[in-house]
């Protein structure tokens, strides 16, 4: 990897991380260009995160009266102390360490099932001459096209008669009944160059090797992004948990965030300080997620295509 | 189409089995409920119900007021999808380019996606917020008055813009696994023929992305469609009113809040069919133009 | 060793004493502040008692509340009691044999229970064409009209009483003083169905709909709300009447911030408007239209009630009628009221209330029940409508659109006429 001649910059960077001393004009000045487009995206994303933040350490009272705030307040302490320590529920057993685990279990179960089965489901339509190849992608795709939200009643039925109403596969299962996964990957095994099969099939490799040994390592990027995606999903989920769970056991994070924010209008006022230090404490899961999965972003086909 | 090598076993029926088992259970077997239901007006707690034909879907074609959602949803959608997938793109591209922070950017334009739905909607709406929302307050100092709630175009605008929001980092995510799975040999190539970063972008790696990119836009097309209710829903502040709303809106009020179970039935056949149709368009006119190797 | 004996026999006693405890389960939608006492109460009632254990689940808000107790009823797996709002009552009442009524069961288990304890304006919400109660009504609340007292004082006017004297004097003086002098929270329920009921005027066909669904047609397309609301669109465009859109908060955010000085909201807001609003305001009664009436009529409530499902055994049955008969005890409704500001439902309440002084401390307090006392007439008790939820949301389009200018008051109440018509047909076909 050292020995890449290569002028290129980007290409050099990405090896070692060594930069050519001399940036021409016009490339100092088109990188500050992109700069100032990644810093206004930066801005429109995580402005309103921000004050979120910001106005998460005032009181409930001034956020209700005033908006969102862009200076901190000083209801940072009692705010943070009441949503980490304090147990939502009747019970007491929805504490904030039993929703973080419980908004763990689904994120991580919703994006390790969907991954594994939708790539499985992808490589057999993909890779192989079996009949009703298009018709099953086809019956797969069509899940995209009606939510849950829709077919609600339905779904519960079916999850009561499993015997799998307050349970984590219960929670789980029904999300992954959707095309996103295998339509992703469906995209991109298409456009893995053939020659690699031809290569594989040379070297002897069956297909479930082929699957394993090359096709999975290749998708390190792919799989990275959709785990992001999905983890993040499971992890917020909130309708379907709602309806299929009575046992405070299993209240998730967002669930608290609802219970915190939904108050009939008018009656009282909501406590919008803890759920916003709620929502900002609940992003750092995913973002560990995030930080820890983008770096598979940088390796991936970059490498393995040599 | 793939050239495809391995001939049939029993490996592609095992590999595709849990998907399409989970899906028939999960999807199919409630989806053909929907369409029974479609065809009747029942009482939810099944004190009653009677068989009313297709009398559901005329009920909802004749209605003036569907149709003008459905005008609604039709900008929306495109408009959603357009700029998430736009913006989204622009921004991967810079992030890919980028030498110096490229780590960070990319965390930092992942992270919006993190934050709770219901929190990202409160905070969408408290920025819109007629009284007092910072984007009104400087819509003011242009010596506009915008009110979210009673304008129906400010409205729609407060939609659009949060939905947005909300859907850039997850397209961002995938546009730059796209660009990184760009197989370095290409990139190179690329480097050496085109001079021109523009010309290079459009011809080199915008192809490449085109699986990807195909992939986004029907993603985002659905997610536009059918995963923004709980945007709409936060912005109109639970009383739809006389704000602009989607066609999955209604599905919404209709069937989960007003317990009208044939007549949201109705609406989610007919939307489905809609989309359905829409999707294969897309596939025979799109998808032709996708080189996938 | 007789020590152990002791011990061991005590801890069996409790053993069994937990094994003969009856649990039930009560969903709701109760979110925030108000979810912490309805656990309050609960942990309180199990306390009181050892017979009967109570768990409340909090399960969204009122819709998902609603769609989650379907779901589960359907697959029976129902909780004993499910919390469901206003508007969606008809839907479950008219579904055979989903509730026992709340009479029923009270009387089943041999709780006293006499219909005439209830306040007056609360009392037939929930009940059926006899006057059988079905549902406990739980939080309940009315609109009443708030005001700054402040900005009264400095436009030199008082509370007005009837929509004349708003018109004539209380709003050129209080517009003058700088003000927006009114502003409203929700239309369909304030200026439509309490108007309805602040006027005695029939709001449905077949008993405002409690004699049946067979039939049922909206009434709603009268010359009296029609005249109101040309009124109200007059005062808009005049600067006497602000409307902000269909949202519950945003109508209210103004008078919290004294640009408004009078907002009719819900007798509910007043502990929120405790904490919010930084000035001195008061309340007072629905102001009616002295041209349609010489003797203004009670209104009644909004919110939600308890149901009692079926399905469910003898024992259970009959956790639920202690429970329920707990709940209407003068102290609980007493603290209900008073952590809340919902009204409490029964007339010992409310004297457990006036005597301990909360009126004293607190007179606005007092004016939503006052109102719920006042003579009643026969159009008064509420309404019963299928898919109202849906009517709801027409009217509510329809108002938007009259007061934006896009559409005018006759048109507007023909559109709400015909679409609420087609939508109790529906659900007519529902119930057979």
């Amino acid at each position: 990897m050292m020995e890449t001649t290569s002028s290129n910059l980007e290409v050099e960077a990405r090896a070692g991380g060594r930069r050519t001393p001399l940036l021409s004009q016009r490339r100092f000045w088109r990188s500050v260009g992109d700069h100032t487009v990644l810093w206004l995206g930066v801005l429109f994303m995580l402005a309103p995160v921000l004050l979120a933040f910001l106005t998460s350490t005032h009181d409930a009272v001034t956020i209700h009266r005033d908006g969102l705030q862009f200076l901190p307040g000083d209801h940072f302490g009692e705010t943070y102390e009441a949503v980490l320590f304090g147990a939502t529920g009747f019970t007491g057993k929805a504490t904030g360490l039993v929703m973080t685990f419980n908004s763990m279990v689904l994120g991580i179960g919703f994006a390790v099932g969907k991954i594994v089965i939708s790539m499985m489901a992808a490589y057999a339509i993909v890779y192989f001459r079996i009949p009703f190849a298009t018709l099953a992608f086809w019956v797969i795709f069509t899940t995209l096209l009606l939510p849950l939200e829709v077919r609600i009643l339905p779904s519960y039925e079916i999850v009561q008669k499993m015997g799998l109403l307050n349970s984590y596969t219960g929670l789980i299962l029904p999300l992954i009944a959707s095309a996103t996964g295998t339509f992703f990957f469906r995209q991109f095994f298409k456009s893995v160059p053939d020659e690699l099969l031809e290569a594989a099939r040379i070297d002897g490799a069956g297909p479930f090797k082929f699957f394993v040994d090359i096709l999975v390592p290749m998708s390190k990027t792919m799989i990275a992004a959709i785990f992001i995606i999905m983890f993040v999903f499971g992890w917020n989920q909130y309708l379907w948990p709602t309806l299929i769970t009575t046992d405070e056991g299993y209240y998730t994070l967002v669930r608290g965030i609802k219970q915190i924010i939904q108050v009939w209008v008018g009656a009282n006022i909501p406590e919008y300080g803890q759920a916003m230090a709620l929502a900002i404490l609940a992003m750092l899961p995913p973002i560990l997620v995030v930080v820890v999965f983008q770096r598979w972003f940088i390796k991936g086909l970059t490498e393995s295509d040599k | 189409m793939k050239r495809v090598i391995f001939g049939s076993s029993w490996l592609p029926y095992a590999f595709l089995a849990p998907q399409i088992l989970i899906v028939i259970i999960f999807f199919y077997l409630p989806a053909a409920e929907a369409v029974r239901a479609s065809f009747y007006l029942e009482n939810p707690f099944g004190g009653g119900s009677t068989f009313v034909g297709i009398d559901n879907y005329k009920d909802v074609l004749t209605d003036d007021n569907y149709v003008r959602v459905a005008k609604f949803t039709f900008w929306f959608s495109l408009l959603v999808t357009f700029f998430s997938l736009a913006i989204a793109l622009l921004l991967a591209v810079k992030a890919d380019t980028v030498l110096r922070g490229a780590k960070s950017y990319r965390i930092l334009l992942m992270w919006v996606y993190a934050i709770a739905p219901p929190v990202a909607g409160l905070i969408g709406v408290l920025m819109f917020d007629q009284h007092v929302g910072p984007i009104t307050d400087v819509a003011a100092l242009f010596g506009y008055k915008m009110q979210i709630g009673v304008n129906y175009n400010d409205t729609a605008a407060a939609m659009i813009i949060i939905s947005i929001w909300k859907q850039v980092p997850v397209n961002f995510i995938f546009f730059l696994s796209g660009l990184q799975s760009i197989p370095k040999a290409v990139r190179e190539a690329a480097q050496i023929d085109c001079r021109s970063s523009w010309r290079r972008f459009w011809t080199v790696t915008f192809p490449m992305l085109a699986p990807t990119g195909f992939f986004l836009l029907i993603i985002n097309i659905t997610y536009a469609l059918f995963d923004t209710f709980a945007v709409i829903d936060v912005v109109m502040k639970n009383e739809p009113g006389s704000n602009p709303m989607t066609l999955v809106y209604k599905v919404y009020l209709d069937g989960f809040r007003g317990s009208d179970l044939g007549g949201s039935s109705a609406q989610s056949v007919i939307l489905m069919a809609l989309v359905l149709l829409l999707t294969i368009f897309q596939f025979r006119m799109i998808e032709r133009r996708v080189h996938y190797t | 060793m007789i020590k152990h004996l002791i011990a061991a026999g005590v801890l069996l006693a409790s053993a069994a004493t937990a094994a003969a405890q009856t649990k039930i389960e009560l969903w709701h939608a109760m979110g925030g502040r108000l979810g912490e006492v309805v656990n309050e109460i609960a942990t309180n009632f199990n306390k009181s008692q050892k017979e009967v254990e109570l768990v409340p689940v909090y399960k969204g808000t009122y819709e998902e509340t609603l769609t989650a107790v379907i779901a589960a009823f359907r697959a029976g797996e129902q909780p004993n009691i499910v919390q469901v709002f206003d508007a969606g009552a008809a839907t479950i009442i008219s579904a055979k044999g989903a509730v026992v009524p709340v009479e029923d069961l009270l009387k089943k288990a041999g709780v006293s229970f006499d219909i005439k304890d209830y306040i007056s304006g609360v009392r037939y919400f929930y009940a059926d064409t006899t006057g059988k109660m079905i549902g406990m009504p739980f939080n309940s609340s009315t609109p009443i009209m708030y005001f700054n007292v402040e900005a009264l004082k400095k436009a030199g006017v008082t509370p007005p009483k009837t929509w004349e004297e708003f018109e004539k004097v209380t709003a050129p003086a209080l517009k003058k003083a700088g003000f927006v002098p009114l502003a409203q929270s929700h239309l369909p329920w304030i200026f439509t169905e309490n108007f309805m009921s602040r006027h005695n005027l029939p709001f449905a066909s077949n008993d405002n709909g409690y004699s049946g669904v067979k039939g049922t047609k909206i009434l709603v397309n009268n010359d009296a709300i029609k005249a109101h609301f040309t009124k109200l669109k007059e005062w808009k465009e005049k600067g006497f009447f602000g409307w902000y859109g269909a949202g519950w908060s945003d109508n209210q955010a103004p008078f919290e911030k004294q640009e408004v000085a009078m907002w009719i909201g819900s007798s509910g807001s007043f502990g929120g408007l405790t904490k919010s609003a930084k000035f001195e305001f008061s309340a007072t009664y629905l102001p009616y239209w002295e041209a349609v009436t010489a003797k203004p009529t009670q209104t009644f409530i909004g919110g939600a009630a308890l149901f009692a499902l079926s399905g469910k055994s003898d024992a259970e049955n009959t956790a639920v009628a202690k429970f329920f008969a707990y709940l209407t005890s003068p102290e609980v409704q007493y603290l209900w009221h008073r952590e809340t500001g919902y009204v409490p439902i029964t007339k010992a309440a409310y004297e457990l209330a006036t005597k301990d002084g909360h009126y004293k401390r607190l007179p606005a307090a007092e004016i939503g029940i006052k109102q719920l006392n006042l003579p009643a007439g026969e159009h008064t008790k509420g309404y019963r409508m299928g898919f109202y939820v849906q009517i709801r949301d027409v009217m509510n389009r329809e108002y938007g659109r009259i007061l934006t200018g896009e559409t005018t008051v006759d048109a507007a109440f023909k559109a709400i006429e015909a679409e609420a018509n087609k939508l109790l047909a529906r659900f007519e076909k529902t119930v057979k």
